[in-house]
């Protein structure tokens, strides 16, 4: 059976895909994509545990055995910087749309169309 | 000279991007030309490495932090990435010297800055030999394709950039979660390891992966579905930024499609993948062309061409055989060319005459010759008509997909081919042959890019032996993973 | 309603179809391969205890560098997009008390907490990125609680391009001394620090360049709170 780990993160994924595929407000639409993104990161995460080991910090106690794999820790730091470049720019995007066209509805705003 | 000064090709444009806001006091002629310094200087390396690599017949690896792969992160510059680096440094050249007369839109510096980091994304996607890097990479090419999306701030371009992000954000996750696929059932993140290891790959775990992944790139690669926001992109961007999109951006994300797809090809289910991509490829041909010939602006218009042209590389790419990818190679090498021409005399003229309308290019034969000539050049080039270099590569695609055995897929080809026959020449027609006006100042630096690409594509029309054999090179460099494994010093972690 | 529908049709095959593509993925089984290479010698070929930094800044650095560049590129374009001639702050209601006293008393120790997270990325969780985030969380309070507050935000534009120039000057002395890009010269060259693995003064260069990315984060984040925050005025 998957576990509640892999499930989180599809769910997570599933949400987010929903809200873009049918919400109208840009706004909410990125909301949908962020949550997608924490759900990858979720799933990059837990595809890096391993049962029963902590932290890979080399302290006291914790040997090169006693560590979970750090690479997917290392990659989640990246994407989640990524993530948030990505929404930073989206919402100054966004900004601007509403700055012209006075809404942030999607099928108000298409107007470059075919 | 070491090899691992190659580095100097994303070292240079991100110290540079990260100089520019401390001389940004000088104004923003300074700006514009320090822009085209640091390109120029960038081609010079690239020049040197393409030199390198094609006398020595042997691929630079760049190892950063001294760590052999899989343990560090390694840029692998072989023949395709010497060739493609090049081919990046230079358009990113002419179009730093376009942009001194195409950009008025202020701030000048963050524009400056934002065409340095496309550049350098597109470099490091292309030269990179480690899976993840190459979504980092792919990330910068992308969030800066989207600054520079919206950067005239208009609402088109505003609308045009916030598609993007979100087609952007759909297919980069994607990509993460074919990665995180990857990576936990093999453990390494290192495209020779990869190839290395997997044909002992899950079937199942492998084919979602790489169609995730190929999903992913879909977009970067504006392959339907995913290719809705090119058009768009294409259009609001400002001109100078449009001919990167089309010359070296969206290649960019085509080669590192080619790439882990025949670095996977040990796997099972790798076939199945090949179909699912034959047929994204087959249709963005095919919406793609028809969707050209309702066009009323010339951008746009040649937006769509590039991306039907871009859908035959996808499928010259898909084929799994060698000639289908050096056709493809070759093609991708002409189009880059072909569509640098067009989209920068299309650009000219809008700068010029204020709109890129159908109207404003009536009587532009009279009005600006050399750019309606170049125009011309390109489209005749675009069509496919014989003594002009696509012709040379859109044959070889077409025979490498009968070759391959997918006839209904040249039959579409043909048909899209017809079609984009019929747009050409209505464009050519209305230049010469419609309308009346002045003749008005086409300026000098413009002109000699214009008749400096047109001669290069009509060189290789007549002479296309030595481009071909470089491509079939680089072609190779894709193809052979037995090689590419062989080149990387990979340490024996593991295995 | 039929958009709604099929959206969710659509959304259980891909959902069935990533679990079935993670059903070969098992949870919690020890599949590291380059992983436990790290693991293994992260200690004497870069001095941090902190493996997943040492990942980060050293053994994967380029992806780092990379990472640096996106922020970079989000604040350069937020810049860009909400570039206006004249911009000031429109905020009109002052913060409550609560908030102007609790900011005043917590910004200096918030800054502080940030660069303590920073310098000590290569022995404790944290690094770069999340201390630069504290630092600017300080800025985005004293935003909050003063209408008339404002970063000086050219010198910021400044730092942030000179922190950035610095990082990849670290990684070009490493080309010019050991003869690779981002070479970290300080451990394996100067061997700075060998007896004191697991205390401050070690780890090569990861705090270092943690410092820089720190500083880096940390005025970039502010600086697009900053963007984001004012709004165009008439002259």
């Amino acid at each position: 059976m998957i576990s509640a780990y892999y499930f989180g993160a599809i769910s997570l994924i599933l949400i987010g895909l929903y809200a873009i595929l049918v919400k109208k407000n840009v706004l909410k639409m990125l909301i949908g994509l962020s949550i997608m993104e924490t759900g990858v990161n979720l799933l990059l995460v837990s595809v890096g545990y391993i049962s029963g080991r902590s932290a890979p910090i080399l302290s006291e106690g914790i040997g090169p055995n006693q560590a979970v794999d750090p690479i997917p820790q290392a990659l989640v730091l990246t994407a989640i910087v990524i993530g948030v470049a990505t929404t930073a720019m989206a919402l100054s995007v966004a900004m601007i749309i509403y700055e012209k066209y006075g809404t942030l509805n999607v099928e108000e705003i298409r107007r470059l169309r075919g | 000279m070491n090899g691992q000064y190659a580095s100097l090709l994303i070292a240079l444009p991100l110290i540079s991007a990260f100089f520019v806001p401390l001389i940004k006091g000088l104004g923003k002629k300074a700006v514009k030309y320090y822009l085209v310094l640091i390109t120029a200087l960038q081609t010079g390396i690239a020049a040197w490495v393409f030199q390198e690599v094609y006398t020595t017949g042997k691929p630079i690896i760049v190892m950063a932090g001294a760590w052999r792969p899989p343990v560090g992160i390694n840029l692998y510059i072989g023949h395709f990435a010497a060739l493609f680096v090049l081919i990046v440094a230079v358009v990113s050249f002419l179009m730093a010297v376009f942009s001194i007369r195409a950009i008025s839109v202020d701030p000048i510096d963050k524009y400056a800055m934002l065409f340095l980091l496309v550049m350098l994304g597109a470099t490091g996607m292309i030269a990179t030999g480690d899976i993840f890097n190459l979504f980092v990479f792919m990330e910068i090419t992308a969030i800066s394709a989207y600054a520079l999306t919206a950067y005239n701030k208009t609402g088109e371009a505003a609308e045009a950039s916030i598609k993007y992000i979100i087609l952007g954000g759909i297919g980069s996750s994607f990509f993460l979660i074919g990665i995180a696929l990857i990576y936990g059932s093999l453990g390494t993140l290192n495209m020779a390891q990869i190839a290395q290891l997997a044909g002992g790959m899950d079937a199942t775990v492998a084919q979602v992966g790489l169609a995730l992944i190929v999903f992913g790139l879909a977009v970067e690669a504006e392959l339907f579905p995913l290719n809705a926001w090119a058009p768009d992109a294409y259009q609001a961007a400002p001109h100078p930024i449009t001919a990167m999109f089309s010359a070296f951006v969206v290649k960019a994300g085509l080669y590192a499609l080619a790439r882990i797809l025949y670095l996977m090809q040990a796997v099972s289910s790798w076939h199945s993948v090949l179909k699912l991509l034959i047929i994204m490829a087959t249709l963005t041909v095919f919406v793609a062309e028809f969707a050209a010939l309702r066009q009323k602006n010339v951008k746009r218009m040649i937006a769509y061409s590039s991306i039907a042209q871009i859908g035959l590389i996808g499928l010259a790419f898909a084929l799994g055989t060698q000639s289908g990818v050096d056709a493809g190679v070759f093609h991708m090498v002409n189009h880059a060319i072909v569509k640098a021409l067009l989209f920068l005399a299309v650009g000219h003229v809008a700068v010029s005459l204020g709109g890129a309308e159908m109207e404003k290019f009536e009587g532009l034969g009279k009005r600006m010759p050399l750019t309606a000539f170049a125009i011309t050049v390109g489209a005749i080039a675009a069509v496919g008509i014989p003594l002009f270099n696509v012709f040379w590569s859109k044959l070889r695609i077409l025979l490498a997909t009968l070759g391959a055995g997918y006839s209904w897929a040249a039959a579409v080809v043909l048909i899209a081919s017809v079609v984009e026959a019929v747009y050409y020449f209505r464009l050519i027609h209305t230049m010469w042959f419609a309308g009346e006006g002045e003749r008005i100042s086409e300026g000098l630096a413009v002109s000699l890019m214009l008749l400096f690409l047109a001669a290069l594509v009509i060189v290789i029309g007549v002479y296309p032996d030595y481009a071909w054999s470089i491509a079939q090179k680089a072609g190779n460099d894709i193809f052979n993973v037995a090689d590419y494994i062989k080149n990387v010093p990979l340490m024996g972690v593991g295995a | 309603m039929l958009k709604r529908a099929l959206a969710i049709i659509t959304l259980l095959i891909i959902g069935y179809w990533l679990a079935q593509g993670l059903a070969g993925v098992p949870f919690g089984e020890d599949r590291m391969l380059v992983a436990q290479y790290y693991l293994d010698h992260v200690k004497e070929q870069t001095g941090a205890v902190n493996t997943v930094t040492a990942v980060v800044v050293n053994y994967r650095g380029f992806d780092t560098l990379g990472e640096v560049t996106v922020l970079f590129i989000a604040s350069t374009g937020v810049g860009a997009l909400l570039w206006r001639k004249k911009r000031e702050r429109t905020a009109k209601t002052e913060g409550s008390i609560v908030l102007t006293t609790g900011t005043r008393l917590l910004a200096p120790f918030i800054m502080l907490f940030g660069a303590y997270i920073f310098i000590h990325g290569h022995l404790t969780p944290g690094g770069g990125f999340p201390g630069g985030a504290t630092i600017a969380t300080a800025f985005l309070l004293l935003y909050m609680a003063f209408t008339v507050y404002e970063i000086p935000h050219k010198t910021f534009e400044k730092v942030e391009g000179a922190v950035g120039m610095a990082y990849v000057l670290v990684g070009l002395i490493g080309l010019a001394i050991g003869g690779y890009f981002l070479y970290d010269w300080i451990w394996q060259d100067w061997g700075f620090g060998v007896d004191n693995v697991g205390r401050l003064l070690s780890g090569g260069f990861i705090p270092v360049i943690y410092t820089i990315i720190g500083l880096k984060v940390g005025t970039e984040l502010s600086g697009i709170i900053d963007n984001m925050l004012k709004e165009e005025v008439s002259e």
